[in-house]
């Protein structure tokens, strides 16, 4: 006697979605299964990951994370071209930390001139974070937007507060959205709704649902997550059917379980292998949940990664 | 002649509001009238495609593309859609009654509350009134005076097994004589107990001299959160005397039911907040006194009907349990109370029946609607909703009811939102907004200049902005349109429903994000508590065979609107019926029968709550819910093929243009 295997009846389809241009534009969505479900179904388009790229020398990093990096830090353009000569980043996240209005401050002009410099020098898509605060994300990102016409950038974080300006100005500029929302499945859905209304392409938006690392509330993350993508491979909600992205390596980075040296806590062990570990096991934990795109940070936890996609699509 | 015909200037007359433009010779007809200030209805905004812009062309000729919204039979009558034509000659052009802007606003017909109200009930109150003579005692007949009485009445009426209460006796003596024997005695019954074979045992409570059957009267009050609602009856007609109502004075002491149960934890703060709610009624029965020239004296019962908190601060039950997990009651089943004894400004023994409860969040007030609404006496699976400060809602039917109660907030009635108020004169409760150049149309309760917005009205108002896109679906501005009413005020953006010198408040009347937002707040949580209450007993929406809507909205709630911005299931419009304050017309209602009274027994006693405060699927859906009209299309169809359809004839207006 043969036992059949339920299985999930599947309805929907994500989005394939085309970031940058060129021979190294890359293309991600398109599942018609859950995640790594290939016996369900098609996975055409493997996760990517992103490697971050700060705009200004980054500060009380852990010594794991600044090692990769030596000699570049302070200047964008080699760190961009270090992560894709040297590790083989397939696409590039440039963080606008120099923006941020309780920090440097730094204007929009010049904010916009870096991502400029970046963005000419690679021929990878270029990912551009702002730091959240609503008004000065419109003035930064609009002014990205305008000065990488054609670029095909992926713009985010685009939120309720900011989403109609910013959103125009990417709808202009033909570039990618990433919609941003606090960890909740109505409120992700609510913003596309919005950001449709307001012209947004159906291939030109990506869905930021907030994440978190291992320890910080990475469970709620996840099961947003996975109601994320059931509701669009299972209920035929057009409105949640877009890849997600998911910024993680700040997020874990900047934990104080990553940041304490091995001597102040003798049992939490190695830190370098702790904060390698704890970023790539938070990335697998989202890559398990429906994650398309993955921004990253320390190229062993990249590369560990790498090799658990590969184990998992091997046929 | 000859002048007219090299001058390219026609004169256009619009009836029937008798007003001549002059305009350009091929000029869009549309826009003419709008320009006279001829109020033309155009949902489309002259896009050509919802046919409401008709005129009748009644001399001279016009160019008009015709479209299928056009019949034969109205083409051949000179009928044309304004907005496809254009004016040829000088012009009597007639608008059509239906095109009208006011009758879009101001015609809908009510449905009649009688669909839905209880039926199959005497008029038999509870408090009655019976005039005996007695034949004066002598040395052969010398029973007491409390045995006369009853005696006669058992020969008179044939009452029996009474009970008497000890105030009664103690005058009883001195009244019978002073009235030469000629006495009018009031009894008063409670509800019977349900399926025990009970009845009502009457209680004698007074005695007056000579006949006062011809002065019966009693008292209903819906005792609300935010307002107190009371009518005067008269008895023997079965019949509303006056109507009153007034802000509850608690208000002071906190918007919603919570903040009020944490004041009478204070020392004093129930006494406090007893005294001030007892004075907003006695202000209440001031008005009702007046209005209706009834002396007090005649005043022989009133009747309650409040939610738990409401209730128990009334008889100064501590409603602390009401709000501490598991969340308990005092009683749901409350013995009738000597109003006097209360601070009421009755007679003594006057008693008050408060309507029995069913949960901690769940009252009378909810008791008191089903009773009146009858939806226990029909199998017809109903939803009804209760829109107060508190929102309630019931499931059920003749068979049985599941009710939860979910915090709304004051928004309905006009609390937490700038110009809100109460529906009464010089509220904005209608309107309407033309789609091309924004400026709106509205109607205040009584025709008065306006004075603020009530919960009707915000509603509408809502549903109006959506619909032309002056507000997007997540109830936030859309600053970029070019309307002067679209400014940004200190609460941010916000939009001039009426200027300074049309009000009656010398201020510019507007409608906030924030009022909008907290509106959305009010009506998510109403929806999201249909629904979760809905799913837990295994109902779909289109299960629903009539939704019963009270509430204190003016008598103006419109259904369509109201399912615009999500606020009640996208159903055919004729299952909803409207009943107003169903908890003032439960206790009105039972004012006139026994039967009702036993009904409201009943019902309490059948209905089984559900905590949405313990339900995790109710906070999901209320976020779902926080989205005009909802994050989920799929449950309002109608709205979003209406919404689209909008879009459609704004995308082509912005070509045309």
């Amino acid at each position: 006697m043969t036992v059949e295997i339920p299985k999930t009846a599947y309805s929907g389809k994500i989005k394939e979605i085309t970031l940058g241009k060129g021979d190294k534009a890359v293309t991600v969505g398109g599942e018609t299964a859950y995640p790594f479900y290939l016996f369900e179904g098609k996975m055409p388009h493997l996760p990517r990951i992103a490697m971050e790229v700060y705009d200004t020398p980054p500060e009380g990093w852990a010594a794991a994370a600044l090692e990769p990096f030596a000699g570049v830090t302070g200047d964008p353009v080699a760190w961009a071209k270090k992560c894709i000569n040297d590790y083989g980043a397939e696409m590039i996240c440039l963080q606008l930390l120099s923006t941020d209005p309780n920090g440097l401050n730094r204007g929009a002009d010049e904010a916009a001139a870096v991502v400029k410099e970046v963005a000419d020098a690679i021929d990878v898509p270029l990912i551009v974070w702002g730091t959240a605060n609503d008004e000065k994300d419109t003035e930064v990102l609009r002014k990205v937007a305008e000065v990488c016409q054609g670029k095909k950038l992926v713009i985010g974080p685009v939120e309720e507060g900011d989403h109609k300006r910013i959103g125009a100005a990417a709808i202009g500029y033909q570039h990618t959205v990433a919609a941003s929302t606090p960890i909740d499945i109505n409120l992700a859905k609510q913003l596309n709704i919005l950001l449709g209304n307001l012209g947004v392409p159906d291939d030109a938006l990506l869905i930021d649902p907030t994440v978190s690392g291992i320890g910080y509330g990475i469970e709620y993350c996840y099961s947003v997550m996975e109601r994320i993508r059931m509701a669009a491979l299972t209920q035929q909600d057009e409105k949640l059917q877009f890849p997600i992205i998911c910024n993680i390596a700040k997020e874990v980075w900047k934990t104080k379980e990553i940041k304490m040296p091995e001597a102040e806590d003798p049992t939490l062990g190695d830190a370098r292998k702790r904060g390698i570990l704890l970023e790539a096991m938070s990335a697998m934990v989202l890559l398990m949940a429906g994650g398309d795109v993955l921004v990253m940070r320390h190229p062993e936890a990249i590369k560990l990664i790498r090799e658990m996609i590969a184990e998992l699509t091997a046929s | 002649m000859a002048k007219d015909l090299v001058s390219n200037k026609r004169r256009v007359h619009f009836e029937p509001d008798n007003v001549d433009i002059v305009v350009e010779q091929g000029t869009n007809l549309l826009e003419a009238a709008i320009n006279a200030g001829v109020r033309i209805y155009a949902s489309c905004g002259g896009a050509g495609t919802c046919g409401t812009c008709k005129v009748k062309i009644e001399k001279g000729e016009v160019e008009t593309t015709r479209t299928r919204k056009v019949s034969d039979e109205e083409f051949q009558q000179g009928i044309r859609q304004a907005c496809q034509s254009r004016v040829l000659t000088d012009l009597t052009a007639y608008v059509l009654v239906e095109s009208r802007l006011e009758k879009a606003v101001l015609s809908r017909e009510d449905r009649k509350i009688s669909e839905a109200l209880a039926t199959g009930w005497r008029l038999k109150s509870p408090l009655s009134k019976f005039f005996v003579e007695l034949p004066p005692p002598t040395i052969e007949d010398n029973v007491s005076d409390l045995s006369r009485l009853l005696r006669g009445l058992k020969q008179r009426y044939n009452l029996s097994n009474m009970s008497v209460d000890f105030d009664v006796v103690k005058k009883l003596s001195k009244t019978l004589r002073d009235s030469d024997w000629k006495v009018t005695v009031s009894t008063l019954v409670t509800a019977a107990r349900p399926r025990t074979g009970d009845t009502h045992r009457p209680r004698l409570i007074n005695v007056e001299p000579g006949d006062t059957r011809n002065k019966y009267y009693s008292l209903a009050i819906d005792i609300g959160t935010t307002t107190v609602c009371g009518q005067l009856l008269d008895l023997n007609r079965g019949k509303v005397i006056a109507e009153s109502i007034e802000y509850n004075g608690q208000i002071s002491y906190g918007a919603d039911v919570i903040t009020r149960i944490a004041y009478c934890q204070r020392p004093g703060g129930l006494k406090k907040l007893q005294q001030v709610v007892v004075a907003t009624i006695n202000e209440v029965i001031d008005t009702l006194l007046a209005k209706s020239q009834v002396n007090v004296r005649h005043i022989g019962h009133v009747i309650v009907a409040g939610n738990p908190t409401m209730t128990q601060i009334l008889l100064g039950l501590d409603p602390k349990y009401l709000r501490l997990a598991p969340y308990t009651p005092a009683a749901n089943f409350i013995p009738p109370v000597e109003a006097s004894s209360l601070g009421i400004k009755v007679k003594k023994r006057v008693y008050l029946f408060a309507f029995p409860s069913v949960a901690s969040y769940v009252g009378g007030d909810i008791v008191s609607g089903i009773v009146a609404a009858g939806v226990h006496q029909r199998k017809a699976l109903t939803l009804f909703i209760d829109m107060g400060t508190n929102g309630e809602i019931v499931v059920g039917n003749s068979d049985w009811m599941a009710t939860a109660s979910c915090s709304a907030g004051p928004a309905f009635e006009g609390g937490g939102i700038k110009h809100g108020m109460v529906a009464i004169s010089g509220a904005i409760e209608k309107f309407s907004i033309d789609p091309l150049n924004l400026e709106p149309e509205i109607g205040t309760v009584g025709g008065e200049k306006p004075k603020g917005i009530c919960g009707s009205g915000l509603i509408n108002i809502i549903a109006g902005l959506l619909e032309v896109g002056v507000i997007g679906q997540n109830g936030k501005f859309n600053a970029d349109l070019p309307s002067r009413r679209i400014r940004e005020g200190n609460e941010g953006y916000e939009y001039v429903l009426v200027w300074t010198s049309e009000t009656q408040i010398n201020k510019d009347i507007v409608i906030t994000e924030t009022d909008i937002d907290n509106l959305m707040r009010a009506k998510a949580a109403m929806y999201a508590g249909c629904q979760t209450l809905a799913r837990s007993v295994g109902v779909k929406n289109s299960d629903f065979e009539q939704v019963i809507i009270a509430g204190a909205f003016g008598s103006h709630l419109d259904i369509e609107k109201a399912i615009t911005i999500g606020l009640f299931p996208d159903l055919p419009r004729d299952r909803f019926i409207f009943i107003g304050n169903g908890s003032l017309l439960g206790a009105r209602l039972t004012s006139f029968s026994v039967d009702l009274l036993d009904d409201a027994r009943r019902v309490a006693q059948m209905m089984t709550n559900l905590e949405l405060s313990e339900n995790v699927d109710f906070m999901n859906n209320y976020i779902a819910a926080l989205f005009l009209p909802h994050t989920n299309a799929a449950e309002f169809p109608s709205v979003q093929k209406k919404l689209d359809r909008l879009a459609k004839d704004k995308v082509k207006r912005g070509a045309m243009v």
